[in-house]
């Protein structure tokens, strides 16, 4: 009985970690940057071919991978939005001409990264073996790799917020997140904060990628199916609060570890009943005011 | 062209143009080789979705990525109940099907604004497919289903004739007091509901007007696949589609989303059979291009460049 | 002066779509046969048609036009092959758009198949009532078994559960002893079918189906059914599933110490890139297949044509050799046939044999005869994939119990 309520709890928190991870990306590129950035899945893409690449072809260990695809991600993140998202939030007459611009527009950069990644690395399956053994968690068994992504899930996500709570960037970007124009009044240099926003999220989810890389097979095309999962919990969490995509994340992954536990055929569905569910209700997400 | 200038003393010869536009259309199967016409269809498809995209999202503001919700409904209804019974009533039940569910759907959520309704509506797509997948598996026991097939000039007509009425339609709520409601919707929704429009009814009724020919259409589309599952009908693609292609053409005037689904199609068949390695790069370039430096769609953009041109003739004489 | 630009608006839109049937052209000198094909260039359905059918028809379409091509008595010389592909999205509206764009306004010489199941399903209809044939690659299933008798242009190369796999399955596992299986499938036409037609072979083996769960594509946790397999203790443990389950459910049954006595996963572990996932802990883990090098020095000469000097990754044991074949047999189909008429050829077709990679190759009833197979059952030994089943064509003897996944050693 024991064994079976760990068996699901922590199953729900593995895959937790990594829709927390995948979330708190978006969250940050949505919430403040207010990009609902539908190309969100092919970061985490590139953030797992990477990963793959590089263990395969040079024999990096996949978690230094991860030190490494940082950065790059970060500098595609932040010049996409000094570039193609400035000149579109300079365009657009109101908030709501912008969200809905900028979301066609990564929209764009979904195919032109997707076809790009099809070039360069081909459109076939690809996958490799790492730290593939069982760790025994009070009788509940669970492969290491899995459990290592959900530690590394936690710390990245910890640390990050930690930068939010105590620098004097991470407080900009809470400040622009609430209220731009003031943040802006307040001397904070706005259009580089939303790019360094953007350019966060797209570590957020590159790192995602190169974790999920240790556990499941990759393709080139798999950016979507991500993407769909990061919208689903960015909502349970509540657009735009980074904490909540956080727990959303780890929330999802718990429901759907019950929900396979009692018919894995459902588990798909009952993500959509849940957000679509929690939308009406409460459209503010569970830590929404 | 506003549709409101059709009432204008030019209204005439606009009346005569389309009219010859139409026959025109009505007559392609008779004449053009035969891939024209099946291209036609598809153009067809596309300014079907896109014009009755534009019908609920352009006027009232609320970006619905439910296209292919209501197109995929049809599909399915076409693959049930397609070949046990006439097929215009097929497509009509179709196209209902289509009308009740956003009725639903719209009861339920439009009091969503912004964003939300975008997500919601997108989340409805991928709840329709999966569910689906589910009943039909542990239901019904299958996945797939065959489709009746027609021929492509029934598919044709039938699209055309959805086509025309779908324009009338557009035509007939814009002259309406209803399409002038509908518009203060969108400029204004709080103000609108002060005033004394019903505004929960008005866009319920606009978005399943919408979705019927949404339905419809995806009817008739249905025995053109032959082979249709849940996965197939509910492509979140069409989604996507109708608003890029509204987008690209200019939401401003009714030409506008017509315009672009047209011109879309036409280079997405370009791209896919020239550049099928690079078809996806090169979309989307021109997509990001578009939403770049077309702020009002290609018409809008042809708009600018006549209104400059007509300047400086005025200014030379 | 807003009228005169709509007008013009106009002009240009009324010009593109009667512009649209201007472009059809084709050459009157008889110098090449073009073949055309809809496939998933982008999209989902990229994964399976990048590395099942593309590498064999263009290895293929090469050896054949360095030899001159296909000779054709009608125009007294050989005919190059060429290519024309256009890219469905992994789209089955815009593959059948595409298909009758090939047929009516390119008129291609020859239709070769679409990606995947149900796309075949969806193309099969559409050539058959052009008169075109189409000798099917990715995809097949008992379905088609009903549908190829209203469709006598339609050819399937690839086999499938109940006519070849399972049944042959079954009775290896029945010999050895084995009396329970679990099975887990993909929520989909393949997983229903493999599933069900598993429900029907066992028990004539006297194996029971202690249980059985169904996963939607896109589930990403297996953990779950993986600890109800180990907890119902069964002897046999299948996969019915795409290389998006089989990869995580080796995984996760190395990770978590499932050991079953047989270990069967498809479409997965046909696959080299299979092997290179896991290296030698795929030893005894079984899969679909057709054949093996080692069978006869055409099969060695094909594996190599095809692999030699390429990473391993992209070796499919159970596909491959079938598609070959089905080009191979088409081919000779044609020179027999002496024309480029598809009747003609059709009528060849459906009633000659041909030697082919496989050896004599024939169909009947539109479905490659399972008698020309040279193996149904594959199991990995010693980082080969073996033909297990059926015996006559066997490469290796079925070991089983399959060894346990070897102890994994912790770093550290």
């Amino acid at each position: 009985m024991i064994v079976t309520f760990l068996d699901i709890v922590i199953a729900g928190l593995l895959m937790g970690g990594i829709y927390a991870l995948i979330a708190v990306g978006l969250s940050l590129q949505y919430g403040v940057a207010r990009v609902l950035n539908i190309s969100h899945g092919e970061f985490i893409m590139i953030g797992a071919f990477g990963t793959w690449m590089l263990y395969k072809m040079v024999g990096i260990n996949p978690l230094i991978t991860l030190a490494m695809c940082g950065p790059v991600l970060f500098l595609i993140g932040f010049f996409l939005h000094k570039t193609l998202f400035r000149s579109l939030l300079a365009s657009s007459a109101s908030a709501d001409i912008f969200e809905a611009k900028s979301m066609l527009a990564s929209f764009g950069l979904l195919f032109i990264i997707q076809n790009i990644a099809i070039l360069t690395w081909g459109a076939d399956i690809k996958s490799y073996s790492y730290l593939n053994y069982g760790v025994n968690l009070g009788g509940a068994l669970f492969a290491a790799n899995r459990l290592v992504t959900l530690l590394f899930a936690v710390v990245i996500s910890t640390a990050f917020y930690l930068f939010l709570a105590f620098t004097r960037l991470g407080k900009g970007i809470r400040a622009a997140a609430q209220d731009p124009r003031t943040a802006g009044l307040m001397g904070v240099n706005i259009n580089q904060v939303l790019a360094l926003c953007f350019g966060f999220g797209a570590v957020m989810a590159g790192l995602a990628g190169g974790l999920l890389s240790m556990c499941y097979p990759i393709t080139t095309t798999m950016g979507m199916e991500y993407t769909i999962i990061a919208i689903i919990v960015v909502v349970l969490g509540g657009l735009g609060s980074i904490v909540g995509s956080f727990i959303g994340g780890f929330l999802l992954g718990i429901i759907g570890s019950i929900v396979t536990y009692i018919e894995p055929g459902l588990a798909m569905v009952s993500y959509y009943v849940i957000f679509i569910v929690l939308l009406l209700a409460k459209p503010t997400g569970i830590l929404g005011k | 062209m506003d549709i409101t200038t059709l009432t204008s003393k030019k209204s005439l010869v606009w009346w005569v143009i389309i009219l010859i536009i139409f026959i025109l259309l009505a007559f392609v199967p008779l004449y053009a080789p035969g891939y024209a016409a099946i291209l036609l269809i598809s153009i067809l498809m596309y300014v079907i979705l896109t014009v009755s995209w534009v019908m609920f999202s352009g006027s009232t503001g609320y970006m619905s990525l439910a296209p292919a919700v209501f197109f995929g409904v049809g599909i399915y209804a076409s693959a049930i109940i397609g070949g046990k019974l006439p097929f215009p009533i097929v497509v009509g039940i179709g196209g209902l099907a289509s009308f009740c569910l956003a009725l639903l759907v719209g009861a339920l959520t439009l009091r969503l604004r912004g964003i939300y309704f975008a997500i919601f509506t997108f989340g409805l797509v991928m709840l329709m497919a999966h569910s689906l997948l589910f009943w039909e598996l542990h239901v019904t026991g299958t996945r797939g289903r065959f489709v009746i097939v027609m021929g492509y000039n029934t598919i044709y007509y039938y699209l055309l004739g959805i086509f025309v009425l779908l324009l009338l339609t557009a035509y007939l709520i814009n002259r309406s007091r209803f399409g002038l409601a509908l518009q203060s919707i969108g400029q204004e929704e709080d103000a609108a509901a002060h005033t004394g429009v019903n505004v929960t009814m008005l866009k319920v009724t606009t978005f399943a007007i919408s979705a019927f020919f949404m339905g419809a259409a995806g009817a008739v589309m249905a025995t053109k696949w032959t082979y249709i599952d849940p996965f197939i009908a509910f492509n979140p693609f069409y989604s996507f589609m109708p608003v890029v292609m509204a987008i690209f053409g200019g939401m401003g005037q009714l030409f506008g989303p017509i315009i672009g689904a047209v011109i879309l199609t036409y280079l997405e068949e370009f791209l896919i059979t020239k550049f099928a390695e690079l078809y996806m790069l090169i979309f989307g370039t021109i997509l990001v291009i578009a939403i770049l430096y077309l702020p009002d769609g290609l018409v809008g953009l042809i708009q600018k460049m006549w209104n400059r041109y007509s300047e400086r003739k005025h200014a030379d004489t | 002066m807003k009228n005169k630009v709509l007008l013009g608006l106009l002009v240009v839109t009324v010009a593109v779509v009667f512009l649209v049937g201007v472009c059809a052209t084709n050459s009157l000198a008889k110098d090449k046969i073009v073949v055309g094909m809809a496939r998933p260039i982008s999209g989902w359905m990229a994964v399976i048609g990048d590395s099942a059918f593309r590498p064999v028809y263009e290895t293929w379409v090469k050896e054949v036009n360095a030899k001159g091509g296909i000779y054709v008595k009608e125009y007294g010389k050989k005919l190059p092959i060429e290519l024309l592909i256009y890219d469905d999205k992994s789209d089955v509206g815009t593959m059948t758009r595409l298909t009758e764009k090939l047929i009516v306004q390119d008129k291609v010489d020859f239709l070769w198949p679409a990606c995947g199941t149900a796309f075949v399903f969806a193309q099969a209809p559409i050539a058959n009532k052009h008169g075109y044939i189409l000798l099917t690659a990715e995809g097949g299933a008992t379905q088609v078994k009903e549908m190829l008798r209203s469709l006598p242009y339609v050819f399937v190369g690839l086999s499938f559960s109940d006519w070849y796999q399972l049944p042959v399955f079954a009775e290896l596992l029945g010999e050895k002893g084995a009396k329970t299986a679990y099975i887990m499938y993909v929520g989909d036409l393949f997983g229903i079918e493999y599933s069900g037609v598993a429900g029907i072979e066992f028990p004539k083996h006297g194996i029971d189906i202690v249980g059985i769960s169904s996963v939607p594509p896109g589930a990403k946790d297996l953990s779950p059914i993986i600890k109800k397999a180990k907890a119902s203790n069964a002897d046999v443990f299948c996969c019915f599933g795409y290389p998006d389950q089989v990869l995580p459910a080796t995984g996760t049954s190395i990770a978590l110490g499932f050991n079953p006595k047989a270990w069967i996963g498809g479409p997965g572990a046909n696959f080299g890139f299979y092997h290179t996932t896991f290296g030698p802990a795929v030893e005894g883990v079984m899969g679909f297949t057709s054949f093996s090098p080692k069978q006869s020095a055409a099969a060695k000469e094909l594996a190599d044509k095809l692999y030699a000097g390429k990473p391993e990754e992209i070796q499919d044991f159970w596909g491959h050799p079938l598609y070959w074949a089905s080009l191979e047999f088409w081919k000779q189909a044609i020179e027999k046939a002496g024309t480029l008429d598809q009747k003609v050829i059709r009528d060849i077709m459906a009633t000659q044999k041909f030697k082919t990679v496989l050896g004599p190759t024939w169909f009947e009833n539109g479905l490659m005869a399972k008698e020309c197979h040279t193996g149904e059952i594959g199991q990995w030994q010693k980082g080969m994939f073996e033909v297990v089943g059926p015996k006559k064509h066997a490469t290796a003897k079925f070991v089983y119990p399959k060894p346990p996944w070897p102890k994994p050693k912790p770093k550290k």
